[in-house]
């Protein structure tokens, strides 16, 4: 287990550098100059000149690359053109909102979807399996900016229950600890705090949570389908086992394969999708600082961000694949 | 347990969460105002970003030189008392700053050793993005402890356009003791009646009222907080749920949510931004004036400005309108560019363009309805007998390629024009900058001599001769300025300005 995930970790390098350049080739590639777009409507083609030589434009794409390239390995991602703080720090300063987002909407999701999807799986062609799957189209057809949009419309608008946009009231959180709100104001104890966070969190999560419960309930209702008719579940059900520890004890174990590589690589999918959510709700996060940084060609930044996206990307899928031996004791990877 | 009720107590469970958590309430603070807000500064250095509202909020902070009063239609100073120009060199301004102002926190005097740091932090600052509005100036100097003199590269009457509400005075001594970094972060302590209480990027801007300062009136708000909320649906909601108290920038199609609402008012306000439809005469064959003539008269704005704009617009006969520097309605009438289709198509014919293919470039989403507004201009474009096309590229893409002068038709505004002066010796004035590439030298005579011209009502005068050759010319069919709306919650009373800058001074909470 210990050499596979070393092989894996030495193969996730020469991938992290290649998205680099390929991020940082389609960034240079892309029309429009930070100079252009970040000084003022009536900056002077000399106030121009001197932004576009200290922010290092000038110099030959490959001077740049490898110049990030170099800094990039000893931790420095560079210095926002925009914001003129370390890339590294902005983005540690605002990963911790988009992760709390990522974290409630898988929660919502799992929470929601595996349990309709094993209850439609359960009980194919009943009303469950019918309320179920609408759900599970629902979610995977309905875009989350126009789906976070109604949110606030009908939530925060028209019924009043749930703020619209932000990630907490002012004045009320104490001093962060962790970065994450919710988590800091239960180790202050804080229970306002705490009270507050939840509000603000819920629309968001739901509009990002939604697509991935749809997708969920859909993957375990196939699963434990299938599972349903294997021999094991014939077994358990002839040892005289209720129905109930059947499905959960035995038909959900075995289908929680599937299932846990979808929450893998919709663990990624959250990431991006949080980029577009966290604009309609202004939710402070990496994710709507990727967008302003688009917006004004703010080359070091999108770099950062998207490279630690990727790394984040990478992690989860290493950690997926380790978590198959621990529910499935037929993987082996030393083999 | 069955399913059925399972699902159900999941639901009333969510419901009971979701209400507890509706009934968390804001912390009471003294009397707040949150406006939400569209744009956002990016950094702690009050230099460090040139956009209305970082001006507005800097300005109420640090405090700065004086500022545009749209009531008097003048400049009115602040942490200046009065400034002079020197009669026998134009070039020459003296500014007196009021004695006795003391910095918020450790009570120290305004002195003009602050007043010529700020000039050279402007100038000096590897992060300011401010420093077009000294490009001017070439020297300052403090003469003793409450006058500065500016000297100016060139006369140029409308210094105080680039001045006022735009050079924040910051603290030498604190500068030179902590450095910019943390002077900025640590210790933004400035002249102004709000200090700075919290700054959390890409979410809020907290200020806090500074009880003692000159400026500081009783029905001011106690706090002022901005809050990032880019969508317009965001604001509206927002605003009518409480959570704001001040939308800015409605688009009119939610305009009559708010009209509706018990909780808030709209308040419009004349933007002071130029709409126009640019023809760079460097691009064939938009080097040919009677096609430019043909293209203004072919443009129905009082027909957009009803049906796509719903009213929301005040036409522009001349190149500027109602309240801004120079504007005169008989000069305006004079420079008026008639709906006209017949003219229109029988000056493309005598320019010999029937049928020609053109591209009309537009933002989308950075102005009201810009999208809508040059879609129905390609019908009336086609109705003189151009081939029209529209073009929507990214707005990075699209700006960047107007400031190189790379696009020969495009829609577009030009914001902040209070003195028009800067705008349009930035887009009329040969070499002003590449985006229209227009060039007239009795254009540039023109504009030349009114910066120059330091008798308001001469200098006025020369304004319009200018205008007029624009127009003449017409590098730049003029269109409308939109009408800001605002909605203001109704225990609030302020009104906005037609910069966009939010001043606390003006708000009052009933």
């Amino acid at each position: 287990m210990l050499n596979y995930i070393t092989r894996r970790v030495i193969g996730t390098i020469p991938v992290i550098i290649l998205i680099s350049l390929l991020v940082f080739m389609l960034v240079q590639a892309a029309p429009g100059d930070p100079a252009d777009l970040l000084l003022s409507d009536e900056a002077t083609p000399e106030d121009i000149a001197s932004a576009r030589e200290r922010w290092g434009l000038n110099q030959p794409v490959y001077v740049q690359y490898w110049k990030f390239l170099v800094a990039a390995l000893q931790g420095d991602l560079g210095t926002s053109f925009r914001y003129a703080d370390p890339v590294l720090l902005m983005i540690g300063d605002r990963l911790p909102a988009t992760v709390e987002l990522a974290v409630v909407a898988i929660l919502i999701a799992v929470f929601i979807g595996v349990p309709l999807g094993v209850w439609a799986g359960a009980r194919p062609n009943s009303w469950v399996d019918n309320v179920g799957s609408f759900f599970g189209f629902f979610g995977i057809s309905m875009p989350s900016f126009w789906f976070g949009i109604m949110l606030i419309l009908i939530v925060s608008g028209f019924l009043n229950l749930l703020p619209s946009a932000g990630r907490n009231t002012y004045g009320i959180a104490d001093d962060p600890i962790t970065g994450f709100y919710i988590l800091d104001s239960l180790l202050h104890w804080n229970w306002k705090a705490v009270w507050d966070g939840i509000s603000y969190i819920i629309l968001p999560a739901i509009a990002l949570g939604t697509n991935m419960l749809g997708i969920l309930m859909r993957v375990t209702r196939s699963s434990v389908l299938e599972v349903m008719h294997d021999d094991f579940v014939r077994t358990a059900r002839a040892k005289g086992l209720s129905e109930h520890k059947v499905l959960w004890r035995h038909a959900v174990r075995n289908a929680l394969i599937p299932i846990i590589t979808v929450v893998g690589l919709e663990l990624g999918t959250l990431l991006s999708g949080s980029i577009i959510v966290e604009t309609v709700f202004s939710w402070p996060g990496s994710g709507s600082l990727l967008i302003e940084a688009l917006n004004s060609r703010d080359y070091p930044l999108i770099t950062g961000t998207v490279l630690t996206y990727t790394f984040i990307f990478v992690i989860i899928n290493l950690t997926i694949d380790i978590l198959y031996a621990a529910i499935d004791p037929r993987i082996r990877f030393d083999k | 347990m069955k399913l059925g009720t399972r699902i159900m107590g999941a639901g009333f469970a969510t419901a009971a969460l979701m209400t507890a958590a509706a009934m968390v309430s804001p912390v009471d603070a003294k009397t707040r105002v949150a406006v939400g807000a569209t744009e956002t500064i990016s950094s702690h250095n009050p230099h460090g970003d040139s956009i209305s509202m970082g001006y507005g909020i800097w300005c109420q902070v640090y405090g700065c030189l004086g500022f545009f009063d749209f009531k008097t239609g003048s400049y009115k100073g602040m942490l200046a008392e009065r400034w002079e120009i020197d009669k026998k060199d134009p070039n020459v301004w003296t500014f007196y700053l009021r004695k006795g102002l003391k910095r918020h926190n450790d009570g120290k005097e305004l002195t003009s050793a602050d007043v010529v740091h700020s000039f050279w932090r402007m100038k000096n600052d590897p992060q300011s993005r401010q420093t077009q509005n000294v490009k001017h100036v070439a020297k300052t100097e403090a003469l003793d402890k409450y006058t500065v003199r500016v000297t100016t590269k060139k006369p140029t009457a409308p210094l105080l356009e680039f001045l006022f509400d735009r050079v924040m005075i910051t603290s030498k001594d604190l500068y030179d003791k902590h450095g910019s970094k943390i002077a900025d972060r640590k210790h933004p302590w400035g002249w102004g009646p709000y200090k700075l209480k919290k700054i959390e990027i890409g979410q809020r801007i907290v200020l806090e009222k500074d009880p003692g300062n000159r400026w500081a009136s009783k029905s001011m708000p106690d706090e002022l907080m901005f809050r990032v909320m880019r969508e317009a649906e965001q604001r509206v909601t927002a605003l009518l749920n409480k959570e704001i108290q001040i939308a800015q920038f409605i688009p009119p199609h939610l305009a009559s949510r708010i009209a509706k609402s018990k909780n808030a008012n709209l308040v419009p306000t004349s933007s002071v931004e130029l709409m126009f439809l640019a023809m760079s005469p460097k691009h064939k064959p938009w080097d040919n004036a009677t096609l430019r003539k043909a293209v203004c008269h072919a443009i129905n704005r009082d027909a957009i400005i009803k049906a796509i704009l719903k009213g929301q617009a005040n036409r522009l006969d001349a190149p500027i309108g109602q309240g801004q520097y120079g504007y005169d309605p008989e000069a305006a009438k004079k420079m008026k560019v008639e709906y006209d289709v017949a003219k229109g198509k029988a000056l493309l014919k005598k320019a010999g363009m029937v049928g020609l293919k053109v591209e009309l470039h537009t933002p989308v989403g950075r102005y009201v309805n810009d999208k809508q507004v040059t879609e129905s201009m390609i019908p009336m474009l086609k109705a003189i007998g151009l081939d029209a096309r529209l073009k929507t590229p990214e707005w990075a893409t699209l700006w960047a390629n107007v400031q190189k002068g790379k696009v020969p038709f495009f829609y577009m505004g030009r914001g902040g024009v209070v003195d028009p002066s800067p705008a349009f010796a930035q887009y009329f004035e040969t070499n002003g900058s590449p985006r229209i590439g227009f060039s007239n030298a009795n254009v540039d005579r023109l504009l030349q001599k009114e910066r120059a011209t330091f008798d308001p009502e001469a200098r006025k005068k020369v304004l319009n001769q200018a205008f007029a050759e624009i127009v003449k010319h017409q590098p730049a069919c003029f269109m409308w300025r939109h009408k800001l709306l605002y909605g203001i919650a109704k225990n609030v009373s302020y009104k906005p300005t037609p910069t966009g800058r939010i001043w606390g001074y003006a708000i009052s909470v009933k």
